[in-house]
């Protein structure tokens, strides 16, 4: 009898041993915003490469709808199992930061390990707390601008989309319901879309959320006029609530202006290379229905456009390490994040949409090997234009940054969607203008003061 | 033999107790326990950090006051109300024409059932690509082929149409439903019955009126009120088609998770709900099944 209880004892005490040397494996999860099958692929791969590299460390891909985000967090923080690490937008990391989710410690020491002169100031800035803190590292960045129809312009003598009056100029030209054709796409529905295009409206015309000094300034003058101008825009595009992926229209021919950021490089030269398979010989009937070839060629970018300034607008994508109740998650954060900017990880992982994600390393930006996407969709810009596009990562403008400072509760009022459903509002719901600033202020304001 | 009398009753009750713990133990822990826990933080200013703030009845006062909730209110009223008539009224009509004989009907029968089958998110996109307003087939049959519309519309999307389109959608996806349920219920009707009426010399709108409907008056009763229950409570349908159409859950929905994020007046919203729902059965019970 006591032979069996001492053998049961040791199979046993084998048993736990074994699973503590399994459970010594540290399981972190990484959420990323990168939602398309093919991108989780090319993120697997990364993070396959990484687990071989530290066998002691296991990585979970999460992939989180970028609307869906805050919603996510909220429900994960809740239930108390967060993500260890996170790629989203700046702005969000702003408001997780400014929530107390995330390490700013851990961010500080791999942007030291890095160097911090090696990232762009420009995205640096958008991630750097007003007392200094990284609620994130910056990743990758894109520009937002118009894409025109430069054929149709040129046809028409219409100056390129450049000023509020040019564009509305266009926009009413172009629109012709009709025969199915539209003068312009811009963000309609209660969407992070929206916002960012009314964000470079705004800017344009002076209209802020917060002064210098930190006081809220939304309910002003030109803010009115911005949302009186973006009501009037959106006459011009295709009818009811729209989001950016009503991009289609225009890859098909029936839009003659759309904002957009730097992604659809990659779409806009995929078209041709679709075009190329899906006619001729392959498939007589289809003749290129929905792809145009020239498209890529007939297409130009606005990214910069004024009415009393000059405004610019991108996003940057960060990294971001929450805080986590056991310091060996949070060393593994820290040793996937670096791995993340190291050449090979970083390379293949911006070249998922070329233009889309550019680096935010200065070393990086001139990397031949970053240069030589395998589409070859940079050669069909040229290198001058990818350095513009990155160069612009350097001075975005945006309602958090004002004179060089950050004010986080922007970050906050843009994952509560709070300037979306202002547009959504007045223009669907019949709410004037003022009523919908006023209701739009009294929910900045309690975010503010919570 | 000497027994108490009541021992074997006891005895019965224990084994019938035994018998149902489990699935009571269930329901506390998956029906009673989360209802409980909504009632319980619709007393709370919620905070995400976790300390919540014990406001009373604030959230109950701030909702009765707010004019969104009682939009929201309308509009689930005109989406039960239209569903739930719909859904009955065509699966009532269907079921009536499948009870007659005709070729194939074993095959039309089947195929009537798909929308009620298939799954839901597939039929959104399918939805909502029939209705897109530059591609979608609708407005090409309306506008283009037609053209008995001179403009296309985003049916959907625009706030004005979507809580239609909704419940046309919702009759359409659950009709099968009802219809499944009325056909079981006629084809167990005494053929004599009709005989003994026509023999009486009752024309067919007579019979339909004075026979199929008495008979069929409970399982329409149950239909009525089970597509009210699902109807009130329906988030998926409603959220994936066109969350514009605030219904109560949807409304709940985004007070809890967006804008200025407020879980404890969402909660109260829920509690709301649940009790407009209560009394609303037991009033259907009482008056109009008289059970």
């Amino acid at each position: 009898m006591r032979k069996i209880i001492i053998i049961l004892l040791a199979a046993s005490l084998l048993w736990i041993w074994q699973g503590s040397v399994i459970m010594a494996k540290t399981n972190i999860s990484f959420w990323t915003t990168e939602t398309q099958s093919e991108r989780m692929k090319t993120i697997q791969l990364i993070l396959d490469t990484f687990e071989a590299l530290n066998d002691d460390i296991q990585v979970k891909l999460v992939p989180v709808d970028e609307n869906d985000l805050p919603t996510q967090m909220a429900a994960a923080s809740a239930a108390g199992n967060i993500p260890e690490v996170v790629e989203m937008g700046s702005e969000l990391a702003v408001a997780f930061g400014s929530e107390g989710i995330m390490d700013f410690g851990a961010h500080e020491a791999v942007i030291n390990d890095i160097g911090r002169g090696e990232f762009f100031k420009g995205a640096l800035q958008l991630t750097t707390s007003p007392a200094g803190q990284a609620y994130a590292l910056p990743y990758h960045g894109w520009v937002q601008g118009i894409w025109y129809r430069a054929d149709w312009f040129k046809e028409a003598g219409l100056a390129p989309p450049n000023t509020w009056y040019n564009i509305l100029k266009a926009a009413r030209h172009f629109n012709n319901p009709a025969k199915n054709q539209y003068g312009i796409l811009i963000g309609t529905k209660p969407e992070g879309f929206a916002e960012q295009v009314f964000t470079q409206f705004a800017i344009s015309n002076g209209a802020q959320e917060f002064d210098a000094n930190g006081n809220l300034v939304f309910n002003s003058d030109a803010m009115r006029e911005t949302l009186e101008y973006y009501k009037e825009l959106q006459k011009y595009t295709p009818p009811g609530p729209q989001t950016w992926r009503a991009r289609d229209y225009y890859l098909q021919g029936k839009m003659a202006m759309f904002f957009y950021s730097t992604y659809i490089m990659d779409d806009l030269s995929l078209a041709e290379v679709a075009k190329g398979s899906l006619t001729g010989e392959n498939f007589e009937g289809l003749g290129g229905v929905g792809f145009d070839a020239n498209l890529v060629k007939n297409t130009k970018m606005v990214s910069s456009f004024k009415n009393t300034q000059d405004s610019s607008y991108g996003v940057i994508v960060t990294l971001g390490i929450t805080k986590a109740s056991d310091s060996s998650k949070t060393d593994a954060a820290k040793r996937l994040v670096r791995y993340l900017y190291e050449e090979d990880a970083y390379v293949t992982f911006l070249h998922m949409a070329p233009g889309g994600m550019n680096p935010v390393l200065r070393s990086m930006a001139q990397s031949d090997k970053f240069m030589n996407d395998p589409k070859g969709i940079f050669k069909h810009y040229g290198k001058d234009k990818i350095a513009e596009i990155i160069g612009g990562l350097d001075h975005l403008q945006k309602f958090e940054i004002v004179e060089g400072k950050m004010f986080p509760a922007s970050g906050e009022i843009f994952a509560q969607k709070i300037i979306p459903q202002m547009i959504y509002k007045t223009i669907f719901e019949g709410v004037s203008s003022q009523a919908a600033m006023n209701e739009a202020e009294a929910e900045m304001i309690k975010i503010i003061n919570k | 033999m000497v027994s108490h009398p009541g021992s074997l009753a006891q005895q019965e009750a224990r084994f019938g107790w035994k018998t149902v713990a489990p699935s009571l133990l269930l329901i506390a822990l998956l029906i009673v326990y989360p209802v409980a826990y909504n009632l319980y933080l619709s007393f709370f200013e919620v905070k995400l950090s976790g300390q919540n703030e014990f406001v009373g009845f604030n959230n109950y006062i701030d909702l009765l006051a707010d004019r969104a909730f009682y939009d929201s209110l309308t509009v689930t009223v005109i989406y039960v109300v239209g569903s739930t008539l719909g859904t009955t009224l065509l699966g009532l009509g269907v079921a009536s024409l499948m009870n007659h004989k005709f070729p194939l009907r074993g095959l039309v029968r089947g195929l009537v059932l798909l929308p009620y089958i298939a799954p839901l998110i597939s039929e959104v996109f399918a939805w909502q690509f029939i209705f897109d307003p530059v591609n979608g087939i609708y407005n090409h049959m309306t506008v283009e082929v037609l053209g008995i519309s001179d403009e296309r519309v985003n049916l959907i999307g625009t706030p004005g149409n979507a809580l239609l389109v909704v419940i046309i959608f919702d009759i359409w996806k659950n009709f099968p439903f009802a219809y499944l349920m009325i056909l079981s219920r006629l084809q167990s009707i005494n053929n004599d019955l009709y005989e003994a009426a026509t023999l009486d010399g009752a024309n067919r709108w007579q019979r339909f009126w004075n026979i199929t409907l008495p008979e069929l008056r409970f399982v329409v009763g149950a239909i009525v009120m089970l597509r009210f229950i699902w109807n009130i409570n329906k988030f998926d349908e409603v959220f994936l088609l066109a969350p514009n159409v605030k219904t109560l859950p949807i409304y709940t929905y985004f007070t809890a998770f967006t804008g200025t994020i407020e879980q404890g007046l969402a909660a109260a919203i829920a509690v709301v709900q649940f009790l407009l729902l209560i009394g609303l059965i037991f009033l259907y019970i009482r008056r109009v099944l008289k059970w």
